[in-house]
């Protein structure tokens, strides 16, 4: 199923994941060496999404960890279920008289119901929470832990028990290993740093903004119906977007909400006027919007309108041929000397 | 490459990143997963496994372009010995760079203060070294050498960009400064020779980088050039250049073999589940199945007799398909190889006292043991062997002839051949001429066809490959 780093990839883009060779190459590995894989990322970059369609590619059942702050061991793990102890006492109150019968002091009472605890305190009145239930799930399953970096330290330090032998001992009932370690996923935001620990028994995967190529292949799959120009030049926007020194850069959800939205208003191209009045859908803040209004003219650069390039920068062209300067190149000084042909001597 | 990937390991921690030795076991356990002919996969599965920082990957992906493009490797020969060669002078470089900055500094303060450039190069700091160079590269346009011609130019360039001049300077007026304040004549004359060195080597790094930076961009092209030209061209007529060439690409292909035979072998191994052994092995867990065995399979690697043509028409064939086999030795349970132009001789002791080269460069001069200056005579050689060595072959024993069989009209002796046959599990015959021409003019396939399992043409890489291939996957 997951025997080649090809297949790896394929199969996630059945699922209507796209996805280049390296994170391909890590889940590979994560599948192969039977490791966790910690996943790390800007917001919206299909980190959740990830660890989704692995589960759906490799029919693992999902089960999905979301942490907070005060997330806890018994939310994580198990809990006890008191209703359902409380509503076996009331329907077992008869046999505790029964048992009580002839207990002289309260203590003895006591004592009694004490020696039946054994009852109430077994994996029928268990109610396993996520870790439980990937250490137990009868069929190999697939461990989300989502925003991990939400979770308070003490909870990771407990994780990282878990992650490290798949295996929970509940004081009243007894230990629970796993008969076939699930795939771990974890996702962080990097709202804080996690431990070292914890990243040691983790392979680690940083997933970046999509290329150019790539985010059109997502529309292409996510939003089927736009048309390939527009989508062209909107994916054109997105990517100089994230250029800007914005306070939240937009990611592909965004993406995707802009096409969408553009397809809901049936718009044929994408020009200033457009980008104006739609620019809300892709950016939250309003310093971000203003700042995006004022850098306008260059976002927006249609295919068609792009200045011709220079079919291949010729060998001898030692100073940039046009004048379209792009920031950061370097212009080569007048006074070098052009590097000889290809081909003139030999 | 395990040493190569500690000591790239050492790198990254020497750059901040940290490393736990965990961490590079499990970059050695990915890689084994993995064909590592892929450049990016190769990187990108050594990342997930040891820099968990996100912060750390640009630091590392460039020190993995560094230092698996081989330039730090140069750049570190080319610094070296450097404080040697100070050393027996009698000169401490580091001491004599605390000298010089407690001297400075205490008369002038602030006044020790070099260029980066002049700085690396005083503490042989490599890798700010290399990370200068390459900024300089970036800044000279590198990026676009397209060929040998401008290597010279670009270098010049980015010695300017660096200021390579001015950083030599640097380092004479430290000389002549240090000298003012009473350091011995022949002290200040080792600085100054010391700066000429230094800027030497930088000199020739800087050309290194150049050089390389063409082999990069011009790699693929001339990689793919190189596999179709060679891989295509015929075994007669190979210059001595292109026999170096083509034992890298049999090297190469022979690697590739072994990297599938191995992932195959392991799944072999993995055999199905032992659910004897493994209820025993885990009793102590109440039978859960933590340690779980497996069957081994056994995997059932063929014998190999060869018997090699080394006759001057056809030692190139003997000469790449010798490299072939012995480079994937493990794939048989054992090898015996003998030479034959009229008598045959075993060279199996050769190939075992011998690295696989030089071997094959003295079974091809007959391993001492036959004459190699007489004309063909495979119905002599064939009878020899079926003589004196009949009992090398049994019923798992694959034989491998190659040759052309031009016999120079002598008796072909086609029944020892068939006797061979008889006994082994299967003969293939290479014969690097073309089918047509078998059996013309003093050519006597036809006449051994019939006691060949399989008979094929060989002529160039491409076709050896994919006998190799069958014969041993
Ligand atoms: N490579 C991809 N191919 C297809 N769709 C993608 C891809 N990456 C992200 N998406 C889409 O983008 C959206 C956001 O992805 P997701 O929620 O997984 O991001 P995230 O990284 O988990 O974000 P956050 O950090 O906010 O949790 C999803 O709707 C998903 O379908
Ligand atoms: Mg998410």
């Amino acid at each position: 199923m997951f025997d080649s780093i090809e297949t790896v990839q394929r199969n996630l883009g059945e699922q209507g994941y796209i996805c280049g060779k390296n994170i391909a190459t890590v889940v590979y590995l994560a599948h192969r060496l039977e490791k966790p894989v910690l996943v790390e990322g800007p917001a919206g970059v299909g980190k959740t999404e990830l660890a989704k369609v692995v589960a759906e590619a490799t029919g693992r059942p999902l089960i999905r960890l979301q942490c907070y702050e005060g997330l806890d061991e018994a939310k994580a793990l198990y809990e006890w279920e008191y209703s359902k102890q409380l509503l076996y006492t009331q329907i077992l109150k008869e046999k505790f008289s029964e048992a009580m019968a002839g207990a002289k002091t309260l203590r003895e009472a006591a004592e009694r119901i004490g020696a039946e605890d054994s009852i109430f305190f077994s994996d029928r009145f268990i109610v396993p929470r996520p870790l439980l239930r990937a250490i137990t799930s009868p069929s190999p399953a697939l461990l989300l832990v989502d925003e991990v970096d939400k979770s308070d330290p003490e909870f990771e330090a407990f994780l990282l028990e878990v992650l490290s032998d798949f295996q929970v001992t509940v004081p009243e009932v007894g230990t629970f290993s796993a008969k076939v370690r699930p795939l771990v996923f974890l996702t962080s935001n990097d709202a804080r740093e996690m431990t070292d620990a914890l990243k040691r028994r983790c392979l680690h995967l940083y997933i970046d903004f999509p290329t150019e190529e790539e985010e059109l292949r997502i529309l292409d799959v996510k939003v089927p119906g736009v048309d390939r120009r527009l989508a062209e030049d909107l994916v054109g926007v997105m990517q100089r977007l994230r250029k800007l020194d914005l306070k939240k850069t937009p990611s592909i959800s965004e993406t995707i909400d802009w096409a969408r939205a553009l397809l809901a208003l049936n718009a044929a191209q994408i020009d200033e006027a457009l980008v104006r009045e739609t620019l809300n859908v892709i950016l939250k803040y309003e310093g971000d919007i203003r700042k995006a209004h004022s850098e306008l003219g260059r976002l927006i650069v249609r295919k068609a309108e792009a200045p011709p390039k220079p079919a291949a920068p010729a060998p001898s062209a030692a100073t940039p041929a046009s004048g379209e300067a792009t920031p950061g190149a370097q212009p080569v000084g007048p006074a070098a000397p052009a590097p000889p042909k290809k081909g003139t001597l030999h | 490459m395990q040493k190569k990937i500690v000591e790239f390991t050492n790198l990254l921690r020497k750059s901040g990143v940290r490393v736990s030795v965990a961490e590079a076991i499990d970059a050695f356990r990915a890689l084994d997963e993995l064909s590592l002919d892929d450049r990016e996969i190769f990187r990108d599965a050594m990342r997930s496994a040891m820099v968990k920082r996100s912060d750390d990957i640009a630091t590392y992906d460039q020190l993995f372009d560094l230092f698996w493009s081989g330039f730090y490797d140069n750049l570190r020969g080319a610094f070296e010995g450097m404080n040697d060669e100070l050393a027996a002078q009698g000169i401490d470089l580091d001491q004599l760079m605390r000298m010089l900055q407690e001297q400075l500094e205490s008369l002038e303060p602030g006044s020790l203060d070099l260029s980066d450039l002049a700085r690396a190069l005083l503490t042989a700091d490599l890798s700010q070294l290399e990370k200068l160079i390459r900024e300089a590269g970036e800044q000279a346009g590198i990026a676009r050498i397209e060929n040998l011609l401008q290597i010279g130019f670009f270098s010049r360039r980015m010695m300017e960009r660096m200021n390579a001049e001015g950083a030599a300077q640097e380092l004479r007026d430290l000389a002549a400064r240090l000298r003012a304040q009473g350091l011995s004549d022949d002290q200040a004359e080792a600085i100054r020779g010391l700066a000429d060195r230094l800027l030497e080597a930088l000199r020739r790094s800087v050309r290194n980088f150049a050089e390389r930076e063409l082999q990069k961009q011009n790699y693929d092209y001339m990689e793919r050039f190189r596999r179709e030209t060679l891989t295509e061209k015929s075994f007669y007529h190979l210059t001595e250049d292109e026999i170096r060439q083509m034992r890298e690409v049999v090297a190469r292909l022979a690697q590739r073999i072994k990297n599938v035979l191995s992932i195959r072998r392991r799944r072999m191994q993995k055999g199905k589940l032992d659910l004897h052994t493994t209820l025993r092995r885990n009793m102590a867990r109440g039978g859960v199945p933590f340690e779980v065995t497996f069957k081994h399979r056994k995997k059932d690697r063929p014998k190999l007799v060869i018997l090699c043509d080394v006759s001057s028409s056809v030692a190139n064939v003997s000469r790449f398909m010798l490299q072939f086999v012995y480079s994937l030795q493990e794939a048989f349970t054992r090898i015996r190889s003998f030479v034959f132009v009229s008598e045959l001789g075993e060279v199996t002791q050769v190939f075992r006292d011998h690295d696989i080269n030089d071997a094959i460069e003295k079974a091809l001069d007959g391993g001492d043991v036959i004459n190699v200056y007489t004309r063909s005579n495979f119905g002599q050689a064939f009878h020899g062997f079926w003589q004196n060595h009949l009992s090398a072959v049994d019923k798992r024993t694959t034989v491998l002839v190659l040759g052309d069989a031009r016999n120079n009209y002598n008796d072909p002796r086609a029944w020892c051949l068939r006797e061979v046959k008889n006994k082994a599990k299967n003969l293939v015959w290479l014969n690097p001429e073309s089918p047509g021409a078998w059996g013309f003019g003093d050519s006597v396939m036809d006449r051994y066809l019939p006691a060949c399992d399989v008979a094929e043409e060989c002529r160039n890489l491409r076709q050896l490959a994919k006998v190799v291939d069958r014969l041993v996957l």
